[in-house]
């Protein structure tokens, strides 16, 4: 397995590891950070040297970092608590579509509690403009959100040059720079914004851990988001969890340490991994490569079905988008923002590169989804392309053993082992059925040749579509061979449900399987008359 | 080695719940809501600590959603109910945790009437008076501690629950101090939401739940992401869920020797206790929990007391670790009735799984030389 989405989430790092251990494990090193007795006091130091780790990163003061459960909450925070303590509810915001959900979803909540949101669209790079911000302010503008490196494509907004405009115009500015932190220097000594939000897990830290930077000068106030007994300077009370406060601030001092060797050793990954990609042909990088972390390329492939081409991938741990919105399958919203088609952003890899990626595991990851993408194009009954073949049985094979995504045994089987791929060539008695289109993302195309009997002697199948649809294609085609379709009753949905054990989410694809076979029995029944 | 007599602040992690913890501490670690196979076996491990920590309370597994902590499921148990049910009041007990006293009292800037229900001097709910409160006008929440964290008071929530309900109201239980120290079962107490603690039962910092019924209505505290069905965004922290799982099961497990261990001890110490001049136990005549001994000596001030102990090696606290450090006195005991000087000289003892009779006698004699030496 290849390791590709460390946008997602990265391997904690067995140094910062070994700075938590003795949190969990040590007699004295469980006290609560906010006791007045000696164990408490031995972790609130580790907390406060925690606390100065996480600010040199980012040029920041100690004093400025307020620890949360994570990103999510520091985004909370942020938007609800700078609107809240401004008694600004009614007031405007203003933000854009790229956004991570935590951040899209806070803002969708300030919605209907009164607050205006201005959800600005990127360009076609993916990149939001200093310019279109500006011109989205009003005069009652109180926050503006938005993140420093998007998570699906690695662009890079201008918020460095933003920062000095929006702080001479009075509007507070709050960055998501989850994907940054570590990936590309920042000076908040420099740059004048007032709100950062951190993550610990996407930098080699544990989970369940993050900050939000509070700026001290001027103060950016924030109401608390959680109440209770006053810790984090009010902003955030809740018993502080020393051994993932501790691995944050060891994390981030890693980071530190290397993180401009580290950007520009996976920039060149990342840009071998593009070069070999791109032996395919009809294949579009998403986001503006100059300016882009390093550690993200984001890819769609044209003539392929997004979720047959990662059940394809077993052995590639990568992302279809966020995490976060990759459980629900929709196509990215980050994508479809850059004008993406539903079909194109659908068909799109987020490969986010690490500290442990190799050269090696590039290559041969690039060639895993090239033969994958070879495989599914051929496969197409529409795919007009150069890597199409009119038989192809010799490339329907793939490294399929593992079932990650847990389909139904015989969907798996079928769509891992295809062999009644292709076309027949053509004759008077070769017939073809097609149902479906690009469009849908699901399309089937069924032809046989029959004996003057009305026996099917040869059965092919061509799909566009999801691994269910190519299964059904290969099952119909199987099932057909050696029948006599003058007295054979065609499969129905029902059936092809039953023998692929297909379930609900999935019974769309056994119905296009009854309609081409239904399609076809009847052209075979026409050209025996 | 100090003596640790705080456990009602924390705990130390178990051997064995680290070792349950180790392998998302090492292994392939993945974020649980990608699909491919390292997400799936980390979604595997939080659903079967889900299971566990249902076994601890009684209570369905689809019931339980993951917090950062205690805290959070207070915020979000209170926060969430307001923001989605309008109307009604909130009451909460007098001797809550702040957790639930200050998520509560935020709400009245939600434009929420918010009232505490008044203790006796034991620090058991005032029933006239929970009574005339309920009957007044509408109440939407009641918000009610087990057991409390200072005095180890343990309230009858299931009468409270039967008469929040009567009223139309929903039942919420703080049963952070509770969880592992007493029986606990979320549907004999009749609650409808209940705030549960990793950190208190010899799990990892940093992890917490709520338990809730479907039925009730609740909008999220963190917005984004689809995790926990929407309630709770943000990347599981699996690590942890796994600890709080393991050490939920152990609680499970060795409840009923943990309490009558640590009744023992608190039983010894609390007869000495009395034997010292001037000495106030707190909740003396009530059902407590069986590890927590709170008193004060007249005289003496707590937060003097509590460093002169920690000098000597005794950990111990003056009342909840979140408001120490402050300067104010317990709240829980000025709502007892207590007058302010005596509410300033309380010291909390909360005992542990790790703690001895040895633990006991040198402390108490360490006690008598400090209070002894005070006098002269």
């Amino acid at each position: 397995m290849i390791y590709l989405d460390h946008a997602a989430t990265t391997p904690l790092d067995a140094q910062v590891r070994a700075a938590m251990l003795p949190w969990l494990d040590d007699v004295d090193g469980y006290g609560n950070p906010a006791s007045d007795h000696r164990l408490g006091r031995r972790a609130r130091a580790a907390v406060e040297s925690a606390r100065a780790q996480v600010a040199a990163l980012i040029g920041a003061e100690a004093g400025e970092i307020v620890w949360t459960s994570g990103a999510t909450e520091a985004n909370n925070l942020a938007l609800k608590g700078a609107l809240e303590f401004r008694g600004l509810k009614g007031a405007h915001v203003v933000s854009s579509r790229i956004e991570h959900k935590a951040v899209l979803d806070t803002c969708r909540y300030l919605e209907t509690q009164g607050t205006r949101v201005t959800y600005l669209t990127p360009d076609a790079d993916g990149r939001i403009a200093v310019e279109q911000v500006m011109s989205a302010l009003q005069p009652d503008t109180a926050l503006v959100s938005l993140m420093w490196v998007n998570n699906e494509t690695g662009v890079i907004n201008p918020v460095v040059e933003l920062a000095p405009l929006l702080r001479a115009r009075g509007v507070l500015f709050h960055v998501d720079a989850v994907q940054a932190a570590g990936k590309l220097a920042i000076d908040l000594s420099q740059v004048p914004i007032d709100l950062l939000s951190l993550s610990a897990h996407k930098l080699y830290g544990p989970k369940g851990v993050g900050a939000l930077f509070v700026r001290k000068r001027p103060r950016a106030r924030l109401a608390p988001q959680i109440h209770g007994g006053g810790h984090e300077q009010g902003m955030r009370s809740g018993t502080l969890a020393t051994h993932q406060i501790v691995g944050m601030g060891a994390a981030f001092a890693l980071a530190q340490s290397q993180v401009d060797a580290e950007a520009a050793r996976q920039h060149r990954l990342r840009e071998r991994l593009w070069q070999r990609l791109q032996r395919l042909a009809q294949i579009h990088r998403n986001g503006d490569a100059a300016h882009c972390a390093p550690h993200i390329l984001n890819v769609s492939f044209e003539g392929v079905e997004g979720e047959a081409l990662r059940a394809s991938l077993p052995e590639l741990a990568v992302s279809s988008g966020s995490a976060c919105s990759s459980a629900t399958r929709e196509p990215s919203y980050v994508l479809r923002a850059l004008g993406r088609d539903d079909e194109l952003a659908g068909a799109s890899l987020r490969l986010s590169l690490g500290r442990s990626t190799s050269a090696e595991q590039v290559d041969c990851a690039a060639d895993q989804i090239i033969a994958a993408v070879h495989r599914l194009r051929a496969l197409s009954p529409t795919w007009g392309g150069s890597s199409v073949a009119t038989d192809v049985e010799t490339t329907t094979a793939f490294a399929g053993d593992d079932n990650v995504y847990m389909y139904p045994a015989p969907v798996w089987a079928a769509f891992g082992a295809v062999r009644h791929a292709g076309t027949l060539p053509a004759a008077d008695n070769v017939v073809c059925s097609q149902v479906g289109s690009p469009a849908a993302r699901a399309q089937l195309e069924l032809s046989a040749r029959c004996t003057p009997e009305g026996v099917v002697e040869a059965a092919r199948f061509r799909a566009y579509g999801c691994p269910t649809s190519i299964a059904v294609g290969e099952w119909l085609a199987g099932r057909i061979e050696g029948c006599s379709t003058a007295v054979a009753i065609p499969p129905t949905a029902a059936d092809i449900r039953a023998a692929l054990e297909i379930g609900e989410d999935k019974a769309h694809c056994a119905l296009m399987g009854e309609d081409v076979l239904r399609a076809l029995f009847d052209q075979i029944h026409r050209i025996r008359r | 080695m100090p003596v640790y007599f705080d456990h009602n602040a924390t705990t130390r992690l178990d051997p064995r719940v680290l070792e349950a913890m180790m392998p998302y501490l090492t292994g392939p670690y993945a974020n649980p809501s990608s699909l491919h196979r390292f997400g799936r076996s980390a979604r595997d491990a939080i659903e079967r600590a889900r299971q566990q920590l249902a076994d601890l309370v009684g209570c369905q597994p689809q019931q339980v959603t993951w917090t950062s902590g205690g805290t959070e499921a207070n915020n979000l148990a209170l926060k969430g109910v307001a923001d989605a049910q309008p109307g009604g009041r909130v009451l909460y007990g007098a001797t809550e945790h702040p957790a639930v006293m200050e998520a509560a009292e935020s709400l009245r800037s939600r434009g929420r009437a918010v009232e505490a229900i008044a203790v006796d001097h034991q620090g058991l709910l005032d029933w006239p008076a929970f009574a005339a409160q309920l009957a007044s006008s509408p109440v939407r929440l009641v918000a009610l501690m087990r057991a409390n964290n200072e005095t180890g008071v343990i309230q009858d929530v299931t009468r409270a629950a039967q008469m929040a309900h009567e009223a139309g109201a929903l039942m919420h239980v703080d049963a952070v101090q509770a969880a592992g120290k007493i029986p606990l079962d979320f549907s004999a107490l009749g609650a409808d939401l209940m705030s549960l603690s990793s950190h208190k039962l010899y799990g990892p910092k940093g992890i917490g739940a709520l338990v809730k019924r479907a039925e009730v209505d609740l909008s999220p505290l963190h917005h984004g992401g689809a995790q926990e069905r929407g309630l709770r965004g943000g990347t599981e922290n699996v690590a942890a869920i796994v600890g709080f799982g393991a050490a939920a099961a152990l609680a499970v497990s060795e409840l009923a020797m943990r309490a009558e261990c640590a009744s023992q001890l608190r039983d010894r110490l609390e007869r000495a206790v009395q034997q010292l001049p001037g000495a106030t136990i707190f909740g003396a005549g009530v059902e407590r929990l069986p590890n927590t001994l709170q008193f004060g000596l007249a005289g003496y001030e707590g937060e003097a007391l509590l460093m002169q102990l920690d000098r000597r090696g005794f950990g111990v606290s003056s009342g909840s670790a979140c408001a120490s450090g402050k300067g104010e006195p317990s709240h829980v005991l000025l709502a007892m009735g207590y007058p302010r000087d005596v509410a300033y000289s309380a010291i909390r003892v909360s005992l542990g799984r790790d703690n001895t009779v040895d633990d006991i006698d040198r402390f108490v004699a360490v006690l008598r030389e400090l209070v002894a030496a005070g006098k002269s």
